[in-house]
């Protein structure tokens, strides 16, 4: 089973504080683009990635972008840093990462964020300014185009 | 209100479907997600029956060699 939001109810249950940016946050401001993935920002602390592992155990995540899977129950081992995580599992890819570009860190994207609700659990969401602003600056031509959008959406909510 | 009809012109010029937009916007988050959730199953059973396709394609093209 593939589910976006199911993986997100999961998210919300595991104690980790974090912002939902990217693709799937234009899709809960209101954007019709399909995107594959959940891309969470959060502050990656080794008590974090324990609680990710946790949460994500029953669902075999591993790592992504290595050349050899790995499995994320393992990698990184219990005292090492991460900067980012970029896991498949059964629900769903998961992006998890400590800084947005063109934004900042956890804390600065936190400060604008916006909460809404999903099947009872209260989760926060990047700003719409916030994220056309990342998607700007990460200028790639998916991204400028996905901004386009979300000005428009920004530009119905305002009227 | 310039910005307002510039945002929504450039999207439209860019492709964007307006009224699907609309649509989206009258929906809670949770209903957002849920529908993408839909959209998203279609788009990998695509995948799915692509490369199924496609990987029957190159068997019969390898035994026709």
């Amino acid at each position: 089973m593939q589910s976006l939001s199911h993986l997100l109810q999961r998210l919300s249950d595991s104690g980790v504080d974090f912002v939902v940016i990217g693709g799937f946050a234009g899709v809960l401001h209101g954007s019709a683009l399909v995107t594959r993935d959940l891309d969470i920002c959060a502050v990656l602390s080794l008590e974090n990635v324990e609680r990710l592992r946790e949460t994500l155990k029953d669902l075999h995540p591993s790592h992504r972008m290595t050349p050899q899977p790995l499995s994320f129950l393992h990698v990184p081992k219990p005292g090492e840093n991460v900067r980012n995580l970029y896991l498949k599992t059964d629900w769903g890819i998961i992006d998890i990462i400590s800084t947005v570009t063109g934004l900042g860190d956890f804390e600065r994207v936190k400060s604008q964020a916006e909460s809404f609700q999903i099947a009872g659990r209260t989760c926060r969401l990047i700003s719409i300014e916030d994220l056309i602003q990342a998607k700007e600056a990460l200028g790639r031509d998916k991204d400028l185009l996905a901004a386009r959008e979300l000005k428009a959406i920004a530009a119905k909510r305002s009227k | 209100m310039k910005d307002v009809a510039h945002a929504i012109e450039d999207a439209e010029r860019a492709g964007f479907d307006l009224a699907l937009i609309d649509e989206s916007l009258r929906l809670t988050h949770e209903e957002r997600a849920r529908q993408h959730d839909q959209a998203l199953a279609l788009v990998l059973e695509f995948d799915r029956i692509r490369s199924e396709r496609n990987a029957k394609l190159e068997s019969s093209s390898a035994a026709t060699l």
